[in-house]
């Protein structure tokens, strides 16, 4: 099973979404030799695939306006974004438009009339009202945006390895050369040897119900985690909820923008804004649970709207697998953690140290999901922002890590360090004993999926799962074991997974406060301007070091304002 | 699945497997006649029920699937 | 929901098991009123109807020797047996046995054949299902009253005595509240809704009830671990019969043997000798799983013995051919392990003062798996043990409750008590929001049942887990829904076995040291005389206090022996090179 099979490239992309493809056209027009490795097919993996939401574009000629949205964003991020990112990605974004149209990416309306199309689009009385975006939107077809990304990049001339699993990243005189990993069809080892890596490896999910990115199991955060890189905002979670009674289920997940109306179990209702925030988790806390999605409460409007959505863009066998019929009201109970493990977009990832996406690490470059350019601060900005910024940033460490890359030299990799490399990929499958990945792979789904574990969280019970993932880290994870190539995956997504768990967990106990989708029982206000600040976390001597990094004092909120106009989001009981 | 289906054609309706089940999966149906699976959620495969029926018209699968692990419910 | 039922009887029995018709039989041939209440159907419910190993007798003309059984009680229960317990579990036990034949349960033919099954202890194998279902109808016979399906939820109390119990019916949501001159618990162990064998039903109940109302809980941190098959985990109940005529086939992931019990004790007889100890668990730990039951050398003489075992048993093929389980195919079968949680039958429990099964509340008499009688110390001693000794204990505190209810007058309750339990009873029912008491459950299982925290402990995530029972026992159960009277039962459920993790945490916690079923990988030796004592925990004005109870010092091993030789099982690591 372990034939070394060697690619030599000038720039390696791991990870073939939508900020991965975006990266290796880009560094392809720079005229280098471009890989692109998947851990399944590139254009179809991880969530670029599910990416049927909205591609975020700005334009002034459309009265796109861009102090309300840097504002916009700033607030709703509550400061912890950041402005250079913001700014660029307001910039770039019509030109990844461009791109994509002028690539054959298909788009249900014309470009012209993408203006206000939100309010177009959800017209019900109860459609969600967040947006009255500064900025405009444009729909994507389901599944018909990344394959298309794929074919572009062939088409281009890069390279595409798809089914290899990276585990590791190359590591030569402190510079980043390549990255190594073992295809789960042959168990063979594959070896790539780059001048410059861009990881665009997703976010990391505990595989979790419902949100189908069960695949994206905080890979290139653990890569480059264990590199030596720093990883920045885990503490900030990605909610999603799904119905009770499928939550395996997607269900028509934007039917809900449709008709935003939730209760709790005594009918009172409880909406929050289309960004997910912790609406729900908050009234099930307070026992006011199960959270509804109320259908009854529907009038004809409502109806009218679902149905005009369901016409534009949903796959009816969706809601008719589970006997979901709008049209017939009906009170749905939801449950939450379809999304449990994901950070924030955008706000977490591998920290970049410019807006070239290079990363403190010489010749490694970050973008997509992975990417911690903190662009939407605390709290995901609803609509456009994940995928756009996924372009963005990709471009830009396409770029950046072409740059890097014409002037560096061929690597020589040491084949100390290969060997050392491989047997950690094949560690687990020489073993004849240890724990089987599915299980350990459970009890950390079992310690953190609770929401009184990721979402509203206190310093013990956070402190009461570190002690298990630790247990886990320590005991467990060394002692996988895999019967075949496809399980020796499982391993060591399992292991990314727990060592996502730990950063998740720490960076949550560090940030003594609560701000956007981070909420703390114990420390339940903001605290400005102690927390003015973005977590990292690092490994130092073995162990998993927590560092703060100010938010630069010029994007401060003006804190001789009160509170609650800093802060208009209320938490409970403030 | 644990317990999958009680065959109401054989069924008799004595009630024994009603009291067969420790758990209080199966109940009567509404008019008394016939035994139905109430509360599936609970079935542990002990089989009593259809160790019990005498007309053999239960079956117990021997799987059962633990739910997923949601955040709240 | 409620309309309400009141029923008064001079000794109520709560739990219609072994135990509690043992008990009711008994009181009822004092001359008094007795009335048997059931979770589910007495003589069906609870562990009592899956019993069919092993029953066991002392009778001195089967060759049975007194002070042998004796020492095997206290070496294998590591001195903190309760001696005078084991003394009147092995004289009673043969009385019972005869009344049993008398009442028509029915046991293995062949009495040649399994009366050494568990050598020293002799005794027999009842027919699966054939016995508790026959001592319900000796109960009925005698004129015990039985109500079915009423799930007790507290126990009434007046003056400090308690007075009988208040429940509800799952079926119609109707109140039960029961005045009784003295009540006996026999309702059984705890567990967590194990997802092997069929005791899902047994969620503490007993223990709750007695704990809140001010009883003492002992033995707690003694769990009983099973292993079942890993593919049909719910179904392994019915394969691990096969199991025990072949645990030498067992290995760990390395194809080494790997017995049930400690790696450093030379296996007794062919078979099984011991209750199952925490050998897998200790291999599994030092990453040596999966453990394998493996087929591959068993000969065709062991697959006829095996098949005619299992055939008298009364196993039918079905449930071997239902999981595709075909022993002439030589497999090599996945075990999962002990995620079981059941508490340890014949030492935790209730605690009682005497061989009379008193507790510490006047009115209460603990027996069965709830009563914290510690015959057999800090694992159980041999199979045949916890029915035998159920129907014991279930006799005496039978006897003991009509003693007492003979001399006191018929109680009269607060209506402002009674007021208050029936809050309690119905709280679940009247939210109509909170939490689900499945998912709750579940949570439960999630923290309980990884063998880390159940059968290797460790300190630190003790009390990991025992700040998430906490949040649960504070955030959760406080406000369980129950949609139906179904829900109810579940709610109630959920609650007692939130209660019964804390008391397991607790004193697994308290316990400073390793001992039988008790592991502590920060504490791995046993510690004398430190903890030749029992645990007890107890409401202390809303908080759970542990206390230690010394062992009587006469009961104490030689302390002048080596400790190699007061105690021959090793924990890991105990003297290897």
């Amino acid at each position: 099973m372990s034939q070394a099979r060697v690619v030599e490239t000038d720039v390696l992309v791991i990870g073939g979404g939508i900020a991965g493809c975006f990266a290796a056209i880009k560094a392809k027009e720079q005229g280098l030799d471009v890989t692109i490795v998947d851990k399944a097919y590139a254009g179809k993996s991880g969530s670029s695939i599910a990416a049927g939401g909205w591609w975020m574009v700005f334009n002034p000629e459309w009265g796109h306006d861009h102090d309300a949205s840097m504002e916009d964003v700033t607030v709703n991020g509550e400061y912890l974004n950041n402005r250079d990112w913001d700014e660029i990605i307001l910039k770039e974004a019509w030109a990844t438009y461009r791109d994509l149209v002028s690539w054959g990416v298909e788009f249900p309306v014309a470009s012209d009339k993408i203006e206000g199309y939100w309010d177009t689009y959800f017209t019900g009385p109860r459609a969600a009202r967040a947006p009255n975006l500064p900025w405009g939107i444009v729909p994507l077809r389901h599944r018909k945006t990344s394959p298309v990304l794929r074919t572009q990049a062939e088409k281009v001339g890069i390279k595409i390895v798809d089914r290899i699993m990276i585990t590791d990243l190359l590591k030569q005189d402190g510079k980043m050369v390549g990255a190594v990993g073992f295809s789960y069809d042959t168990g063979d080892l594959h070896v790539f040897k780059a001048k410059a890596t861009i990881t665009s490896g997703g976010n990391n999910c505990f595989r979790s119900p419902g949100f189908h990115t069960a695949c994206l199991t905080g890979d290139a955060e653990a890569m480059a985690y264990r590199a030596g890189a720093e990883i920045t905002g885990k503490e900030f979670p990605d909610t999603h909820f799904n119905l009770a009674n499928y939550p395996a289920w997607k269900s028509n997940a934007e039917l809900y923008a449709a008709y935003m109306y939730f209760t709790d179990a005594e009918g009172e209702s409880i909406n929050g804004t289309v960004g997910f925030d912790l609406f729900m988790e908050f009234a099930v806390h307070a026992g006011r649970g199960p959270v509804i999605w109320d259908l009854d409460a529907a009038a004809p409007g409502d109806v009218e709207a679902m149905r005009e959505y369901v016409r534009k863009r949903a796959n009816p066998v969706e809601a008719e697998r589970i006997g979901l019929d709008y049209t017939r009201g009906g009170k749905y109970p939801c449950i939450g953690g379809s999304a449990a493990g994901v950070s924030s977009q955008q706000t977490s990832g591998v920290w970049v140290v410019d807006t070239k996406c290079a990363t403190s690490l010489p010749g490694l470059y970050a973008a997509g999901d992975s990417c911690g350019a903190r662009v939407c601060g605390a709290s995901h900005r609803g609509p456009g922002f994940g995928v756009t910024g996924a372009a963005v940033t990709g471009k830009r460490a396409g770029l950046g890590a072409a740059e890097y890359a014409l002037q560096a030299e061929k690597p020589v990799t040491d084949e100390k360090e290969l060997a050392r490399l491989k047997e950690l990929i094949y560690a687990p499958a020489q073993r004849r004993s240890g724990f089987s990945p599915r299980w350990v792979t459970q009890v950390l789904q079992n310690t953190m999926i609770p929401y009184f574990i990721l979402y509203i969280k206190h310093g013990e019970r956070l402190q009461a799962a570190l002690t298990i993932v630790e247990f886990m880290r320590d005991h467990l994870v060394p002692k996988l074991m895999a019967k075949d190539p496809h399980e020796l995956r499982l391993t060591h997504e399992t292991a990314n997974m727990v060592l996502n768990a730990e950063m998740i967990l720490r960076a949550s106990l560090f940030r003594t406060e609560s701000r956007g989708l981070h909420y703390r029982e114990d420390y339940p206000r903001r605290d400005d301007p102690t927390w003015l600040a973005w977590t990292k976390v690092k490994k130092k001597q073995g162990r998993m070091n927590i560092l703060k990094e100010p938010v630069p004092r010029e994007w401060w909120p003006d804190l001789f304002k009160p509170y609650q106009q800093r802060y208009p989001e209320r938490f409970p009981r403030e | 699945m644990s317990i999958e289906r009680i065959d109401p054609e054989l069924c008799t309706g004595c009630g024994i497997c009603v009291n067969s089940c420790p758990m209080d999966v199966i109940r009567m149906d509404e008019k008394g006649e016939k035994a139905i699976i109430k509360y599936p959620e609970e079935c542990m495969c002990c089989d009593y029920c259809e160790l019990d029926c005498p007309v053999d018209a239960i079956y117990v699968s021997p799987e059962k699937y633990a739910p997923l692990m949601v955040s709240w419910c | 929901m409620s309309s309400e039922n009141a029923l008064e009887t001079d000794v109520l029995v709560i739990g219609g098991g072994i135990a509690g018709c043992f008990a009711a039989i008994k009181a009822k041939e004092q001359g008094l009123d007795v009335t048997i209440v059931d979770k589910a159907y007495a003589g069906k419910s609870g562990a009592s109807i899956a019993a069919q190993i092993f029953w066991m007798v002392f009778n001195p003309e089967w060759t049975d020797n007194f002070d042998e059984l004796m020492d095997t009680f206290v070496k294998s229960g590591e001195y903190i047996n309760n001696r005078d317990w084991c003394e009147v579990i092995l004289k009673d036990s043969l009385a019972i046995y005869q009344d049993m034949v008398a009442w028509g349960v029915e046991f293995h033919p062949d009495w040649s054949e399994c009366i050494h099954m568990f050598p020293p202890f002799t005794g027999i194998r009842p027919k699966f299902r054939k016995a508790a279902p026959v001592l319900r109808k000796q109960a009925e016979k005698v004129g015990v009253k039985i109500i079915d399906r009423v799930m007790c939820t507290d126990l009434l109390k007046q003056d400090g005595k308690i007075v009988g119990a208040i429940g509800f019916s799952y079926d119609t949501g109707d109140l039960y509240v029961f005045k009784a001159k003295a009540t006996v618990l026999t309702a059984g162990g705890s567990s967590y809704k194990p997802p092997q064998f069929a005791m899902r039903s047994i969620t503490g109940d007993g223990e709750g009830m007695a704990y809140r109302a001010g009883a003492e809980i002992t033995g707690k941190e003694f769990l009983t671990t099973f292993p079942t098959i890993a593919s049909y985990p719910l179904w392994g109940r019915v394969t691990w019969g096969y199991l025990n005529l072949f645990p030498r086939f067992a290995t760990d992931g390395e194809g080494n043997r790997a017995l049930p019990f400690s790696d450093y004790l030379e296996p007794g007889p062919e078979g099984f000798r011991r209750e199952w100890k925490l050998n897998w668990e200790f291999l599994v730990h030092a990453g040596r799983g999966p453990i394998l039951w493996d087929l591959t050398p068993v000969t065709d003489d062991d697959i006829k013995e095996a098949q005619r075992a299992e055939t008298k048993s009364g196993y039918r093929a079905i449930e071997h051919e239902r999981i595709g389980l075909d022993l002439n195919q030589r497999g090599k079968i996945p075990i999962a392990g002990g995620p079981a949680g059941y508490s340890q039958a014949g030492q935790a429990g209730v605690w009682v003062h005497d061989t009379k099964c008193t507790t510490s509340l006047p009115g209460l008499y603990a027996a069965g798996d709830c009563g914290g009688t510690r015959y057999n110390g800090s694992f159980l001693t041999n199979p045949g043990l916890g029915t035998s000794g159920s129907a014991v204990t279930g006799r005496r505190a039978g006897g003991a409750a009509a003693e007492y209810a003979l001399q006191v007058e018929k109680p009269v309750i607060a209506k402002e008590e009674i007021g208050r339990l029936k809050k309690l009873v119905y709280a679940s029912a009247e939210r109509k929001s909170g939490f689900s008491p499945r998912w709750v459950t579940q949570l439960l299982q999630n923290t309980m049942m990884p063998y880390f925290i159940l059968y290797i402990r460790h300190g630190e995530r003790l009390q990991a887990a025992l700040t998430m029972v906490e949040f649960l026992r504070d955030h959760l159960v406080p406000k369980l829904t129950a949609k139906d009277p179904h829900e109810l039962r579940l709610a109630h459920e959920t609650k007692n076995m939130v209660l019964s993790a804390e008391m397991m945490l607790r004193s697994s916690l308290f316990r400073t040291e390793s001992r039988g079923l008790h592991y502590r990988e920060d504490y791995p030796r046993r510690d004398d005389p430190t903890w030749l004592a029992w645990t007890k925990v107890k409401d202390e004005r809303g908080r759970m206090k542990v206390s230690r109870e010394p062992v009587p010092k006469e009961w104490w091993p030689d302390l002048s022996k080596p400790y190699e030789e007061r105690y021959d099982l090793r924990f890991p690591g105990e003297f290897v090179e």
